[in-house]
C-alpha cells in the first residue's frame, strides 16, 4: 500500500513540470540491495518493519526480507490475494491444536528427544502426526508432502540394503575368483620352473603353457565382477544424492513459499534421515546465502533453520503490533503492517486467524485508498481532497499533508499553464497557446479553468466578428469616448490586428490624456484659481471639442470666468481679424485677470512681437473692419473642431 | 561804483526767480501741460470699439508696467497703465508702439504723458514728455 501513495504522490510530483518532489518508488530489484547493516534476525526485522521501507512492492509483486527479494507473483495477482485475505471469513481451525502438532512433531524428530533406542519409533510417530496436521484446513495438506518425502527416503533406504547385500555377495564372489586364479598362477609358475631345471637334451615331461588360458577366463571373471560392485557401488551413490537433493529441494521450497513450520520440520526430518555426511546444502545454497552476505558464509541446514524462525518470531512481531496500533486508533499505520505481515507470513497461523470484524475494516481502507489511487491515477484531483478527508476520518494518522501539498502544487501547476496559454492566446501565439493549454490539461484534465477557457475562445471568435467593423466605425465617427471606453473589449479582440491595436492604442492614450487635462481643470477651479482652469479647457478643447466630458466641464467652468472668457474670446476674434494690438489690449486685460495664465502670458508676447515688427505698415496698410460692438460682450465659442 | 540802488537787485532777483517757476509750473498745474490741446486717449473707448478712434490723435499720461516687445530698426511696444485722475476706478494696461529713432530710456514704473495717434488699431506714440 505504501508504494501505492509513493505511486501516487510520485505522478503528482511529476506533473509539476518535471519537479520530482516526491521519493521515487524503489527498485524491487534494487530498492535495499547491498544495504546489509544487519545480517541478524534483529536487523531484518527492523528493516522489514521500518515505516520506510518498501518491504512490499505491489507494483512489482515482490517484497523485501532481510535484503532478498521474494517473489509473490503477478502484481494484480498480489492485491487480489491480499484483498481476498481480508474480505476472506477467518479460517475456523483450531489453529492452536494444529501448531501443537507441528510443535509435537518437532520435538519428536530434536536432537534433545531422539536419541539410539527411540530413533525409529520418533520417526514413526513424527509421521504419523503428518497425517493428523494435515486434516487441517490452513496446512492445505503440505504435511502429506513432508509424509511422502520421508516414506520416499524409506523406500530408497530398503534399495540401499538391498544394494549392499548384492554388493557383498559380488564381493565374496570375487574373492574366491581371486583365489582361483592365484592358484591356477602358482601351478603355471612352478611348471615352468620344473622345465627350466631339466638337463639339456632330456626330453621336457609335459607343456610349458599348461592351465594358461584357463587364468585367462578366470581374470576376465574376476574383472567382470569387479565392474559389477564398482557399479553398484555407483548406484548407491547416486540414489542416496537423489533422495538428499529432493529433500533438500523440498525445504528449500517451503521457505521459499513463506511455509516456515514446514521448512522447519522437513529440516528436523532430514537432519533425522540423513547421516551426518550428508547435512552438507547442495541445493538452495545460493538462496540461502543472500540471506546472509557474508562472503565465506557456508550455508547449513541450521541457516535454513534460522531463517524461518525468525520469519515466524518477525510475523508474529507484526501481527502484535497491528493489534497495538489498532488499539490505538492508528488504522492506517495497522493496516500497512498488516500488510507486510501479510505478505511475510501469510500462512502463519498467526495471520490466518486475524479477526474477521478486524479485517473488514483494514478491507474498507483498503478500498478507499484504492479509489484514491484511481483518482491520482485519473489525475481527478478536484476530488482528491474529498477522499483523503474519507480515509482521514477512518484513519486519524494517514498521511494526508503531503498528498494535498502535491495536489495543490499540481493544480496550480495547471492554473499557471492555463494563464499561460491564456496570454499566448491574447499575443496571438497560438502554437504557445495550444502547448500550455495540452500542458495545463495533461496535468489536470478536468480543471474547470480549461471549459472556460475553451468557451471563452470559441466566445473570442463570436466577438471578434462583431468588434471589428464597431471599432472601425466609431474611428471613422472619431468617437475616440466610445472607443475609450470599451477599450478592454477592443484590446482582445483585436489583440491579433496589430494596425487597429496601434489605432487604438493612440486612441486610448489621446482620451486618457484628455482626461488628465480635465481632471487636472477640476481641480483648479475646485481650488478656487477657475482662471487657470480655464485655461487647461481652452487648450484642450481647440481639438477634442466634441467630447462630452469636457463639454459639460467647460460648462461647468464657464460661469466662474465669464469676463475671462469673455476677453479671450475678443482676444482670439480681434486677431483673426487682423487688429492684433486691440487684440493684444484684450490679452493684456485678460492677464490682468489671471497674471499667472501661460496662455495669456504666451499670447501677449506673440503678439506683441508681432506689432512690433508689423507696426510700420500697418500704419500704412488698409484699414481692417472693426470689430462690431455687441460682438465684443459676447462670451466666445471655442472653435470648432 | 554803481549807480542802480542795491535794494532793486534785492527785491528784482526773488521776483525774477518767483516768476520763473510760476511759468514753469502752472502749466503742470493746469493739467494739459505740453499736450494740453490735445483731447484725453479714452482707453474704454479704445477696448470697446477701437475703429471710431483711429486716425485721431490724443494725450495720454500714463506709467510704463513692462515692455513687451523691442524690435531693432522698428520700435517698441510697451504695456502701460494709464494714469486715472480717480484713483479709485481700475485701469487696465494697454499697449502702445514707440517707434524706433528716439533716444528716450523707458523703465518700470516711469510716468510720461505723450501724443498717441491712433493708427488703425494701434496707439502710436509721437511725442512724450517725462513728468
Amino acid at each position: 500500500m505504501r508504494h501505492i501513495f509513493l505511486s501516487c504522490l510520485g505522478w503528482c510530483a511529476l506533473t509539476v513540470l518535471g519537479f520530482a518532489q516526491a521519493p521515487p518508488p524503489a527498485s524491487a530489484q534494487g530498492g535495499t540491495a547491498g544495504d546489509y547493516k544487519s545480517s541478524t534476525a534483529e536487523g531484518g526485522a527492523d528493516r522489514v518493519f521500518n515505516v520506510n521501507s518498501d518491504s512490499v512492492d505491489m507494483e512489482n509483486g515482490t517484497m523485501q526480507w532481510k535484503g532478498t527479494t521474494m517473489n509473490l507473483g503477478n502484481s494484480r495477482a498480489v492485491r487480489a490475494r491480499f484483498e481476498r485475505y481480508l474480505a476472506a471469513p477467518t479460517d475456523s481451525g483450531d489453529m492452536k491444536r494444529y501448531v501443537a502438532v507441528l510443535d509435537q512433531i518437532q520435538f519428536l524428530l530434536s536432537a534433545q528427544s531422539i536419541n539410539q533406542e527411540n530413533y525409529y519409533r520418533n520417526q514413526q510417530e513424527a509421521f504419523n502426526l503428518l497425517f493428523k496436521a494435515a486434516e487441517f484446513d490452513i496446512d492445505a495438506n503440505n504435511s502429506l508432502t513432508i509424509a511422502s518425502q520421508v516414506q520416499k527416503v524409506w523406500v530408497m533406504k530398503q534399495e540401499f540394503k538391498q544394494i549392499e547385500v548384492t554388493k557383498a555377495q559380488l564381493e565374496t564372489l570375487r574373492k574366491v575368483q581371486e583365489g582361483i586364479i592365484i592358484n591356477r598362477a602358482d601351478v603355471i609358475e612352478e611348471a615352468n620352473a620344473a622345465n627350466e631345471q631339466a638337463p639339456k637334451g632330456a626330453t621336457k615331461l609335459g607343456k610349458a603353457s599348461t592351465g594358461a588360458t584357463e587364468l585367462g577366463y578366470k581374470v576376465k571373471d574376476e574383472a567382470r565382477t569387479q565392474a559389477q560392485i564398482l557399479a553398484k557401488d555407483a548406484e548407491l551413490l547416486a540414489l542416496g544424492l537423489k533422495a538428499k537433493i529432493e529433500f533438500q529441494s523440498q525445504m528449500v521450497s517451503f521457505l521459499m513459499a513463506r511455509r516456515y513450520r514446514h521448512s522447519l520440520i522437513t529440516s528436523s526430518f532430514y537432519r533425522v534421515l540423513f547421516k551426518g555426511g550428508s547435512q552438507n546444502i547442495v541445493v538452495g545454497a545460493k538462496e540461502v546465502k543472500e540471506f546472509f552476505p557474508i562472503s565465506d558464509f557456508v550455508p547449513t541446514l541450521e541457516s535454513f533453520d534460522m531463517l524461518s524462525r525468525e520469519a515466524i518470531k518477525d510475523v508474529s512481531k507484526g501481527m502484535q503490533t497491528v493489534d497495538d496500533l489498532v488499539k490505538q486508533g492508528e488504522l492506517y499505520a495497522a493496516f500497512e503492517r498488516l500488510q507486510e505481515t501479510y505478505f511475510l507470513g501469510e500462512f502463519e497461523p498467526v495471520v490466518m486467524a486475524y479477526p474477521q470484524e478486524k479485517k473488514r475494516e483494514m478491507l474498507a481502507l483498503w478500498r478507499d485508498l484504492r479509489e484514491l489511487q484511481r483518482l491520482g491515477d485519473e489525475r481527478d484531483l478536484g476530488n482528491v481532497e474529498g477522499y483523503v478527508n474519507k480515509i482521514r476520518g477512518r484513519a486519524r494518522d494517514f498521511p494526508g499533508a503531503p498528498i494535498l501539498s502535491k495536489v495543490s502544487n499540481a493544480m496550480n501547476a495547471s492554473n499557471m499553464s492555463l494563464l499561460s496559454a491564456k496570454g499566448a492566446v491574447l499575443s496571438g501565439d497560438n502554437a504557445k497557446a495550444e502547448a500550455a493549454l495540452e500542458r495545463a490539461a495533461k496535468i489536470w484534465p478536468q480543471n474547470p479553468g480549461v471549459k472556460d477557457f475553451a468557451t471563452q475562445v470559441v466566445s473570442r471568435q463570436d466577438t471578434l466578428a462583431q468588434k471589428i467593423p464597431e471599432f472601425d466605425r466609431l474611428l471613422a465617427e472619431s468617437k475616440w469616448r466610445d472607443i475609450f471606453n470599451k477599450k478592454l473589449e477592443y484590446a482582445l479582440a483585436l489583440a491579433q490586428d496589430k494596425e487597429r491595436s496601434e489605432k487604438l492604442r493612440k486612441v486610448v492614450n489621446r482620451v486618457g490624456e484628455l482626461d488628465a487635462n480635465i481632471q487636472k481643470a477640476s481641480v483648479l477651479a475646485t481650488q478656487n484659481n477657475p482662471y487657470l482652469a480655464w485655461d487647461v479647457i481652452v487648450e484642450v478643447y481647440k481639438t477634442e471639442s466634441d467630447d462630452l466630458v469636457l463639454a459639460k466641464t467647460r460648462s461647468d467652468i464657464a460661469p466662474l470666468v465669464a469676463n475671462y472668457a469673455q476677453l479671450i474670446g475678443q482676444a482670439e476674434k480681434l486677431e483673426r481679424d487682423g487688429a492684433e494690438a486691440a487684440a493684444l489690449t484684450a490679452w493684456l486685460a485678460a492677464q490682468d485677470l489671471n497674471p499667472a495664465s501661460l496662455t495669456c502670458d504666451a499670447s501677449v508676447k506673440r503678439l506683441a512681437k508681432s506689432v512690433a515688427e508689423s507696426a510700420v505698415i500697418r500704419a500704412t496698410g488698409a484699414v481692417p473692419a472693426p470689430p462690431a460692438a455687441a460682438d465684443a460682450e459676447e462670451v466666445p465659442v471655442p472653435p470648432s473642431k | 561804483m554803481s549807480k542802480i540802488n542795491p535794494l532793486y537787485f534785492a527785491l528784482g532777483i526773488p521776483v525774477v526767480v518767483i516768476v520763473i517757476l510760476v511759468a514753469l509750473v502752472a502749466p503742470r498745474m493746469g493739467g494739459g501741460g505740453k499736450f494740453a490741446d490735445l483731447t484725453p486717449f479714452s482707453a474704454e473707448t479704445y477696448r470697446k470699439d477701437w475703429a471710431t478712434l483711429q486716425g485721431n490723435s490724443y494725450r495720454l499720461e500714463c506709467q510704463v508696467d513692462r515692455q513687451l516687445s523691442y524690435v531693432e530698426g522698428r520700435g517698441r511696444v510697451l504695456a502701460v497703465k494709464p494714469i486715472d485722475k480717480d484713483p479709485s476706478r481700475a485701469t487696465v494696461r494697454i499697449p502702445i508702439f514707440i517707434p524706433a529713432g528716439t533716444s528716450d530710456s523707458f523703465e518700470v514704473g516711469q510716468r510720461f504723458k505723450c501724443k498717441l495717434r491712433v493708427t488703425r488699431d494701434l496707439l502710436v506714440v509721437e511725442a512724450l514728455e517725462r513728468f
